[in-house]
């Protein structure tokens, strides 16, 4: 039987900063510019009392935005199955 | 040219005429002045006439950004504003954060030059191609708060630099908040907007940012990202903030104001203050705070902060007895755009000329008590320039003038009140840079090992002066003070910090210390290199940073300023009564007294270093001439 490995991305949104590191880097890897508007997650009201968090279909779940997130609002889980 | 990094666009305002027109980057300027701070200079230079009235419509205001601001560079994004400011009438400028320079850059600009003066209340909205003047009246007289909560309703996720009442009525300390946050125009920024009837900008950029060189941007990134990451102190700044910088508690305690200090503690302000941690883009060192009170009689109140120290440094006011009174009453300040620590150092003097009977109730027309409304009186006199509050007002020059025989007591550098206080904190860069600067008491271009905490031992000084790119032949004169004990000369090694703060300046990088601690300026120049696809030597980088200081300081020769403004307050060699301790002027280890004689030979050390003429404390020809600054001496 094959072990079959995927990426959990864990959302805290109480933890978001807005600091939007992980969109920049999502639209440089995929879309090689920075730029918040090209990358597949989204951070709404990112200087709120309550920013959201959210993933566009197109998201790969490669996991990269929450490797970058050192505040801990993503959490960058691998499972096997 | 293809631009990489830089938009390679200025924006050109002329309010008078409502004209908006765009300027092309010429390249020959960045290599002489990188961007953001250093550009910035070279416009003022360029369009600031000198002796002019900072209140008038010839003033001009340029607003910048670095090459780096607008990418994942971790902590670009400074926003800089260059003008003539009123408080000291020096040519200068000051930082903010935020996110106006990300989305300024992201709208295909670099700088903005504005000009003139509106004939009726305007904002400026630069939304990519799309740039408006547009008609003001809906916030015209409403505080920094609501005028930014309007335009991000409107324009949502934008970056504003907004200023409050206290710049429409033109107060000399006033200035703007960037995002409602970030505090941007120390010296009355604010006025200089009112004066030309601008209330607001906002921008809202979605144009990106490419790099020139990918591959060796993504080395130096994922290096830097990982020392970040295994940062020991990394959760705890995350934590605590600025209070991880400097515990105001600690200091209160000493002070003798037990009752205060335990109300400044970090139980009080994790418990009962922060509500949430932000941070600029691309920061992974987050500091700035929403803070809400969940307790007393202003419950529900929520307040943005640049640094949770600012109204901390308020509860050190008499006037103030609770610590919910402090965040009311900076809430208060802020909104109206008050610089906090101006208002809070000159009605400190004012309450000390009160009990010596120089201030009384016939000539202020209001009953001095120590409480909070006596406070909020005070502070709406100033900002409406009610009766006594239209001389503070007009800030510390005007108070000197109508009370002449107290000016020595004034702890203030060319009309700008000292931040950092040398008897308390000793002498390090920080508290010497005050004297030194061009525009006055400032503190943002001061930084180096002898910041609070940062060095300590030779090792160390010299690992960050190496990281700050002094040169060689510069480290023994370092090591060589005006008195032995004193171990590392402050006057020679201000030098050196404000020209590595320069390079950060001017690549939009942040000056805080737990974020510049990952730079050196052999990092900053691959970084700028692989961003731009220019190929400069550190060198170059540091002789631009250099170049742009000098420039910034000829500007303010012209405006009449000498070695006989670079002058340490008079008080500073007094014993300071703290608490039960009497405090001294001392050097940064503490081992010696820091008399007239000695001060005098920091600053004969500090113009010996920069190349100045040690009788006037200005660049010399032969300087400018090395500079290639002929054509603006």
């Amino acid at each position: 039987m094959v072990k079959k490995n995927y990426v959990e991305i864990i959302v805290n949104e109480d933890r978001c900063t807005g600091c939007i590191i992980c969109q920049l880097w999502c639209s440089y890897v995929n879309k090689k510019q920075f730029n918040p508007y090209e990358a597949n997650i989204i951070i709404e009201n990112r200087y709120g009392l309550s920013p959201k968090i959210s993933f566009l279909e197109s998201c790969l779940h490669c996991g990269q935005c929450a490797q970058h997130c050192l505040y801990g609002a993503l959490e960058y889980k691998e499972v096997v199955d | 040219m293809d631009w990489k990094g830089y938009t390679g666009n200025i924006l050109k305002i002329d309010l008078t005429v409502d004209k908006i027109s765009i300027i092309k980057q010429n390249v020959d300027n960045i290599k002489q002045f990188i961007g953001g701070l250093g550009i910035n200079t070279k416009l003022v230079a360029d369009l600031i006439k000198p002796k002019i009235d900072p209140l008038s419509s010839e003033n001009v205001i340029i607003i910048g950004v670095g090459p780096l601001v607008g990418t994942i560079t971790p902590g670009a994004s400074r926003t800089v504003a260059s003008t003539k400011f009123p408080a000291t009438g020096a040519i200068a400028y000051s930082c903010g954060s935020m996110s106006f320079g990300f989305n300024l850059k992201h709208s295909g600009f670099d700088h903005i030059i504005i000009s003139g003066k509106a004939e009726d209340p305007v904002y400026l909205a630069i939304l990519n191609e799309h740039i408006e003047l547009i008609d003001a009246s809906d916030i015209w007289g409403k505080d920094i708060v609501e005028s930014t909560n309007f335009l991000q309703k409107k324009y949502s996720e934008s970056g504003v630099i907004a200023m409050g009442q206290a710049g429409e009525n033109l107060v000399y300390g006033s200035l703007a908040l960037i995002d409602k946050t970030s505090t941007f125009g120390r010296g009355g920024l604010g006025a200089v907007m009112g004066s030309k009837n601008l209330k607001a900008i906002v921008t809202k950029g979605s144009r990106g940012i490419s790099i020139a060189n990918p591959k060796e941007f993504n080395q130096l990134y994922r290096k830097l990202f990982e020392r970040i990451r295994k940062y020991p102190q990394r959760e705890s700044w995350h934590e605590l903030g600025m209070l991880r910088s400097l515990p105001v508690g600690m200091i209160l305690k000493a002070s003798g104001q037990h009752k205060k200090a335990r109300q400044c503690s970090e139980r009080v302000y994790l418990k009962k203050l922060k509500k949430r941690r932000i941070a600029c883009p691309s920061c992974p060192m987050g500091d700035k705070d929403i803070l809400e009170l969940q307790e007393g009689n202003f419950k529900g109140l929520i307040n943005y902060t640049s640094s949770v120290i600012n109204p901390f440094l308020m509860f050190t006011l008499d006037e103030l007895n609770t610590y919910d009174e402090a965040i009311k009453s900076f809430d208060l300040v802020s909104r109206y755009g008050l610089d906090s620590l101006t208002i809070t150092s000159l009605l400190k003097f004012c309450t000390h000329l009160y009990e010596k009977g120089i201030l009384t109730k016939e000539n202020t027309g209001i009953e001095w008590k120590s409480d909070y409304r006596t406070l909020v009186q005070l502070i709406e006199m100033i900002v409406y320039r009610k009766g006594f509050g239209n001389i503070l007002a007009d800030g510390w020059k005007s108070l000197a003038e109508t009370y002449k025989s107290v000016e020595n007591e004034m702890l203030t550098v060319k009309g700008l009140d000292i931040i950092f206080e040398p008897r308390l904190l000793r002498l390090g860069t920080m508290e010497f840079e005050q004297v030194v600067n061009p525009k006055g008491a400032h503190v943002a271009s001061g930084g180096s090992p002898t910041y609070l905490g940062a060095g300590g031992s030779i090792e160390k000084f010299k690992m960050h002066f190496d990281r700050m790119g002094v040169p060689n032949s510069a480290i023994g004169r370092l090591f060589t003070p005006p008195l032995k004990e004193m171990v590392v000369n402050v006057g020679r090694l201000t030098r050196y910090s404000e020209d590595w703060y320069t390079v950060l300046t001017s690549l939009g990088l942040c000056a805080r210390a737990q974020m510049n601690r990952f730079y050196g300026l052999e990092l900053v120049t691959d970084i700028y290199n692989a961003v731009t696809g220019f190929n400069i030597q550190s060198e170059e980088l540091r002789e631009a940073a250099e170049r742009t200081w000098n420039l910034l300081k000829i500007l303010n020769v012209k405006e009449g300023f000498s070695r006989k403004d670079d002058k340490f307050p008079e008080e500073w060699f007094k014993p300071l009564k703290f608490g039960q301790t009497i405090l001294n002027f001392q050097d940064f280890f503490g081992e010696s007294t820091i008399t007239p004689e000695v001060a005098n030979q920091l600053l004969n050390n500090y113009y010996d270093e920069r190349g100045w003429d040690k009788i006037d404390g200005i660049p010399m020809q032969s300087k400018i001439k090395e500079l290639d600054l002929e054509k603006y001496s």
